[in-house]
């Protein structure tokens, strides 16, 4: 199935852009970047394949392979964009949704008494009850009234939706009621999305496993569409080879698979730069990475252990919680187009509004007046008004001093520079704390860490964000500005799937446990290696989520490989490095098997991203502010280093929209996939 | 200092509270405190100034500006040593808001000195006292509300003074869950330690000092310049607040709260003359709660962009009189008077300074509302084994109704004010104790009409698993509903009933002692809803016919809420397949 002498094509379909790579079957890589249609993304996606055609000059019979990653579900989520959709529960639990966990603890400010609590997702008109009820082992104390299913079914037929969720209490125990439920609405509602709690996310906690159904739900009609009109689309352009969808777990899955769970597909953007920091990894030999991203209105953080991505089980998603596996990513508003401002009380803050791409920052001269982090970035030297973006978009120096200088210069008293320097330094401190939080909360020390940078704006701040936490080493990869793109190429197939237990460890055979897993890793194999792997070696790891009786949240670990009679200590390990203790003597509870299956199906081969150069000379010099004013540095083009470059700072090494600034004792070094290598 | 420096320490101080308050609610025992967030952490300079917290829970929060200050000058900062961690939850010795709030206070050393101080704070379950949660309006002094822990050392340079843990823990009704605990509260305190101490050694002493002290002064003049732009006057409200509904003798009459507020130029004070004397039963607030119920509503009506920390509070002045319900004396009990009066003071205050800031008052709230406590032997052997308790004490916060806002309805079933508990998943209070819920669920008609409409309660339907078990409501607005803004009609008052066996259910009163209940039993919580803004004549129809719709009004609500004509009720209910 994987004909290796076929090109394969990643699509990145973003807010604002579409990024394409095409890599060709002797790993030459073509990159494009096309204007993504907001109102319908497949035109995009459609038309950056057309363009990676033309830019080839290969034949879409010749591609075999398409990576497709999107901010689609995000965005539907976000902009309350989602199908119509009803809710099913049992009788008494309708307005659990609405309710939630009746805190605020996803409020900006606590002390704010004009909050806009976000929207139920599903209307209270749409929520309807039926008589059934389990108790809490999963035994029947009532059983599903189906007279009253069809009452709900009728009305469900009228009121114009186009999914439904059902959510019973303790189904994750026992889905014979949720089973029968779907199956009668299917019947009655053909033209419905219908989908039940335990297949999405089987586990207790009946808000957050409600909350992650309807979000399904909600998905269902209009990703399916998505799904059709995409593979639609490339067909049309000439493609007929294997069509894979990146999933929030970092991973491609089959268009089958995310059809029926486009829960999955929520992080289906960012999580394509982690499968490309996997490779990294896998190339420099350092497995344990902190990956930044930085854009234009944020600056994301997630983290690679071991070369595998680091996962969570639940999400907050625009304040409505979602659970299902995902890369762990973290958000902070401090991207290039974040705003800088002043107080009343003379405080530097920056956002959490944004000049986004549009005005976008002063220095862009469409009308933006506030000073922006890449204004700043731009009047200390750290980019480059002639050269960004390869010189054709030739930014506005003047526009950017005048912002800062009204702005913020004049209301601290201090020079232009220096306060462009304090917006600088703030940024910093927000985006450290971010890579901070990521992994001191997670029980690491960031010190044992590389730092891998990536997006547009990523390079120009790694290096002082390294060594704020005290890191030995930046990498920055060829066409950081496309990162994602490349992930989607060599991603693996990868399917999860779990299920519960809540048993007490001391009660629980081997047998059972052994048992379970076995059903899991089954039904992983078969869905990970479905629609064209078939054959492929699939790699499955077994994982368990434990917690002590009486806590109600549950680590999740690795199987252990001695085995059964090593899960507890396994489970105290994991809960001694991220608590500093544990509780011998506490029963331990069983909450959820888990099976991670990964097809090792993406692009091994070398990447030659970019032409390597001939001539390590710097072309120019350019004055680049530090504390004690400007000072002038060569800068070398980052296309004209050949593999094996060492050069020691200070020095600039300028790239499409992005510099990097070495210090004295910096050295950077380019390895053989165009990798640069800076050790501080 | 340079501003570069301070931004980056001032963050970081912000940072090393968020760190604190999740290492503790990922490492505690009760359900309350992990997935309830009932939990708070601070950070202090060398002097106990309050210069960061977390996003937490502001009552907490609050009162520790004056706990922590307590705890300190009680133990004597000159026997502190590095690794040291004080407890206290006592509000007579050490300035807490009420007894099942616990302090953990630890002094951070740098080269030998204090530089600065942490805080963590968690609801503890059970703290021991009359019945089981704790949670009890109907004691006769502090003594019956629970252990009272003096500020006392708990861990001498990060080991456990084992003779201290062992009597606290032990006055309590599951001390192997206050164990889980005090080890979170006690990683939060060690995290934040670590993190404070490292930014001084990075930056130095020094500037981490003159960090703390700009912060305070960057935040007060954040704050006065806020308060500047309220309109200079004297604004005045009053209200009544019911009594514990106790035993033959017991103080019946209701108690009055009032406040006169003053404004003028670039700083607030609040007089509480009028207010009436402390009373029996636990709803006195102590000085520190009545601080913090005044600091919160001066942060909400200001600017809630200030960077909060104790200098916002330099602005604002206070005075309570000694012995009154909002400034008690020993020995009187207090426990919901953090949780239920506390807020009825917001709404007092909301109300006064509704002609000053019209924009930035909201409609009475359901106030409190803390609890439903249940507290029993727990009759499931299969259940013991597997939870480790044989005693099953639950506390369950409960959602009322948020007020309208002068632009938008309010909120449906929610914390308000100074409480921020969450509650727990009815899967895990089922699988953790011998209770069935049989229903959660919105209650039409309880957020006050109002050209916007206030937030609706909820109601929650227990049935007792338990074979004897005491049950404790709390609540508060039994009799006084909350009442609305600018014409805005008043929400639903606070339910509660247990129904035994097949009898009739019968009516519990909001503050009370405890009831024995049995299984088979039912037992209903329904805290209280909202109140409405503005004429409810001029809500826009699109939004009746929309609560009509959600079934969040009932069709009987039209005429008699919102002053329709019948022919326009009759239209809307046609609209929305009513009729």
């Amino acid at each position: 199935m994987y004909r290796k002498a076929t090109a394969r094509v990643g699509i990145d379909v973003g807010g604002t852009f579409t990024d394409v790579v095409l890599v060709t079957a002797e790993g030459e890589v073509h990159t494009a970047k096309v204007p993504t249609t907001p109102a319908d993304r497949v035109i995009g996606a459609v038309a950056g394949f057309r363009r990676i055609l033309e830019i080839s000059g290969l034949p879409a019979s010749s591609v075999g392979f398409i990576g497709h990653g999107s901010t689609m579900a995000t965005n539907m989520v976000v902009e309350g964009t989602g199908a119509p959709s009803a809710l099913v529960t049992t009788r008494g639990f309708r307005d659990i949704l609405e309710l939630r966990r009746i805190a605020r603890h996803d409020r900006a400010d606590l002390y704010d008494l004009s909050f806009s609590n976000p929207k139920p997702l599903v209307p209270r008109r749409h929520r309807f009850e039926v008589t059934e009820r389990l108790n809490h082992r999963g035994e029947v104390m009532l059983p599903l009234d189906m007279a009253d299913l069809e009452k709900v079914a009728e009305e469900i037929a009228t009121s114009g939706v186009q999914a439904v969720a059902i959510c019973f209490l303790h189904s994750f125990l026992n889905p014979e009621h949720e089973r029968a439920a779907a199956a009668l609405l299917s019947a009655r509602l053909p033209n419905c999305f219908v989908t039940a709690s335990h297949e999405i996310n089987p586990e207790m906690g009946e808000y957050e496993r409600t909350s992650s159904t309807v979000m399904n739900a909600m998905l269902g009609p209009v990703c399916a569409r998505y799904i059709r009109n995409l593979g639609g689309g490339f067909a049309d352009a000439g493609f007929n080879g294997e069509l894979l969808f990146m999933t929030s777990n970092g991973g491609l899955a089959h268009a089958d698979l995310v059809a029926a769970r486009p829960v999955l597909l929520l992080e289906s953007g960012p999580a394509g730069g982690v499968s490309a920091a996997l490779r990294v990894c896998e190339r420099i030999g350092s497995p344990d990475l902190i990956l930044g991203d930085m854009g234009g209105t944020t600056f994301d953080v997630s983290l690679v252990r071991g070369a595998r991505p680091e996962l969570r089980t639940s999400s907050l998603l625009h304040s409505y919680t979602v659970r299902a596996p995902s890369i762990d990513i973290d958000s902070i508003g401090a991207g290039g187009g974040s705003i800088a401002w002043i107080d009343a009380g003379g405080g530097v803050r920056i956002g959490p509004q944004s000049a986004g791409a549009d005005p976008g920052p002063a220095c862009y001269g469409r009308g933006g007046a506030r000073p922006t982090v890449t204004d700043c970035n731009l009047v200390l030297g750290y980019l480059d008004p002639e050269t960004f973006l390869e010189g054709s978009f030739r930014l506005d120096l003047e526009a950017a001093r005048e912002a800062i200088r009204v702005h913020l210069a004049e209301p601290l008293g201090i020079g232009i520079p220096e306060a462009a320097g304090t917006v600088r330094a703030v940024a910093n401190a927000l985006m450290a704390q971010a890579m901070r939080l990521m992994t001191v909360e997670r029980g690491h020390d960031p010190r044992e860490f590389t730092y891998l940078c990536c997006g547009g704006a990523g390079p120009v701040h790694a290096i002082d964000l390294a060594r704020e936490l005290e890191m030995r080493r930046v990498v920055v990869p060829p066409a950081p500005g496309l990162f994602s793109a490349v992930g989607m190429v060599v991603a693996d197939r990868q399917v999860d799937r779990q299920a519960a237990l809540e048993r007490e460890l001391s009660g629980l055979a081997e047998s059972e446990i052994e048992q379970g897993f076995k059903e899991l890793e089954a039904d992983t194999r078969k869905v990970l290696l479905a629609g064209g792997a078939e054959g492929v070696d699939a790699v499955l790891q077994r994982r368990l989520d434990c917690r002590y009786a009486g806590q109600p949240d549950s680590i999740s670990f690795e199987f252990p490989d001695q085995g059964y009679a090593a899960i507890r200590a396994a489970f105290e390990g994991a809960h001694r490095r991220l608590w500093n203790f544990d509780k011998p003597d506490q029963p331990v509870i069983v909450n959820n098997l888990r099976v991670e299956g990964r097809a090792p199906t993406g692009w091994r081969g070398d990447l030659r991203l970019a032409p390597s150069g001939s001539a390590p000379e710097p072309w120019r010099e350019r004055a680049v502010f530090a504390q004690d004013g400007y000072r002038r540095l060569p800068v070398y083009r980052r296309s004209d280093l050949p593999v094996g470059t060492v050069l020691p700072g200070p020095i600039v090494i300028e790239e499409q929209s992005s510099s990097i600034l070495l210090g004295e004792n910096d050295t950077a070094r380019v390895d053989d996939a165009l990798n640069l290598l800076i050790d501080l | 200092m340079d501003i570069v420096t301070y931004e980056i320490l001032r963050n970081g101080l912000y940072a090393a509270a968020r760190e604190m308050k999740i290492a503790m609610m990922r490492t505690a025992g009760s359900p309350i405190v992990h997935s309830g967030g009932d939990a708070s952490a601070a950070v202090f300079d060398s002097e106990m100034q309050l210069v960061a917290q977390g996003n937490d829970i502001p009552t907490m929060l609050g009162s520790a500006v004056i706990s922590t200050k307590a705890s300190v000058e009680a133990i004597g900062r000159d026997r502190l040593r590095p690794g040291d961690v004080i407890i206290s939850n006592d509000v007579y010795l050490g300035g807490g808001n009420h007894q099942p709030d616990v302090q953990f206070t630890r002094p951070v050393f740098v080269d030998g000195d204090i530089i600065a101080f942490v805080m963590t704070r968690g609801h503890w379950t059970d703290i021991g006292g009359q019945a089981p949660g704790s949670y009890t309006a109907m004691t006769w002094d502090i003594f019956a509300e629970g252990v009272r822990i003096p500020p006392v050392l708990l861990y001498r340079e990060d080991r456990p003074v084992e003779d201290v843990m062992t009597l606290v823990v032990q006055n309590t009704r599951d001390p192997s869950v206050r164990l889980l605990d005090i080890q979170a509260q006690y990683a939060g305190c060690f995290v934040g330690d670590r993190r404070i101490a490292a930014m001084a050694r990075k930056h130095g002493v020094q500037a981490l000092r003159d960090a703390m002290t700009r912060a305070l002064d960057h935040s007060e003049q954040l704050m006065r310049a806020a308060i500047r732009a309220i309109p200079d006057g004297v604004y005045e409200a009053e209200d009544r607040v019911e009594p514990v509904a106790g035993p033959a003798g017991w103080p019946t009459a209701e108690i009055p709260i009032k406040v006169k507020v003053t404004k003028s130029g670039d700083s607030i004070h609040f007089d509480y003359a009028g207010t009436g004397p402390q009373t029996r039963g636990g709803i006195n607030c102590p000085f520190s709660v009545t601080c913090n119920s005044t600091w919160f509503t001066v942060k909400a009506i200001t600017d809630v962009s200030i960077p909060i920390n104790q200098g916002c509070y330099r602005p604002v002045s206070i005075d309570a009189p000694q012995g009154s319900l909002v400034n008690c004396a020993f020995p009187a009990s207090v426990v919901a008077g953090n949780t239920e009066t506390s807020p009825r003071l917001i709404d007092l205050l909301l109300r006064a300074l509704a002609p000053a800031v019209p924009e930035r008052v909201v409609g009475q709230s359901n106030c409190g509302a803390f609890s439903g406590i249940f507290g029993g032997a727990d009759p499931d052997a299969v259940r013991v084994r597997r939870t480790g308790r044989s005693f099953v004490g639950m506390i369950d916060p409960h959602a009322g109704g948020m007020g309208a806002r002068a632009d938008k309805d309010g909120v449906n079933g929610i914390r308000v004010y100074v409480g921020n508990a969450g509650s727990t998943a009815v899967e895990l209070i089922e699988q953790t104790s011998p209770l069935t819920v049989e229903e959660w669920a919105l209650v039409p008609d309880t957020g006050g009409a109002g050209e916007f409409r206030g937030g609706l309660t909820s109601r929650r339907l227990y049935r007792v698993e338990y074979e004897e078990a005491t049950f404790t409501a709390c609540g508060e607005r039994g009799i006084h509903p909350p009442l609305g803004q600018f014409g805005g009609a008043p929400g639903s008052t606070f339910a509660c009933e247990i129904r035994r066996g097949s009898g009739d259910p019968v009516r519990i009163p909001a503050k009370a002692g405890h009831e024995i209940v049995h299984r088979g039993d039912r037992v209903l919580m329904q805290p209280a809803g909202s109140g409405g803004y503005g004429d409810p004549r001029r809500r826009e129809r699109q939004a009746i016919l929309d609560d009509l719709r959600d079934g969040y009004v009932t069709p009987l609500a039209l005429e008699r809420d919102y002053g329709l004509a019948s022919t326009e009720a009759q239209s809307l209910l046609r609209e929305a397949d009513l009729a």
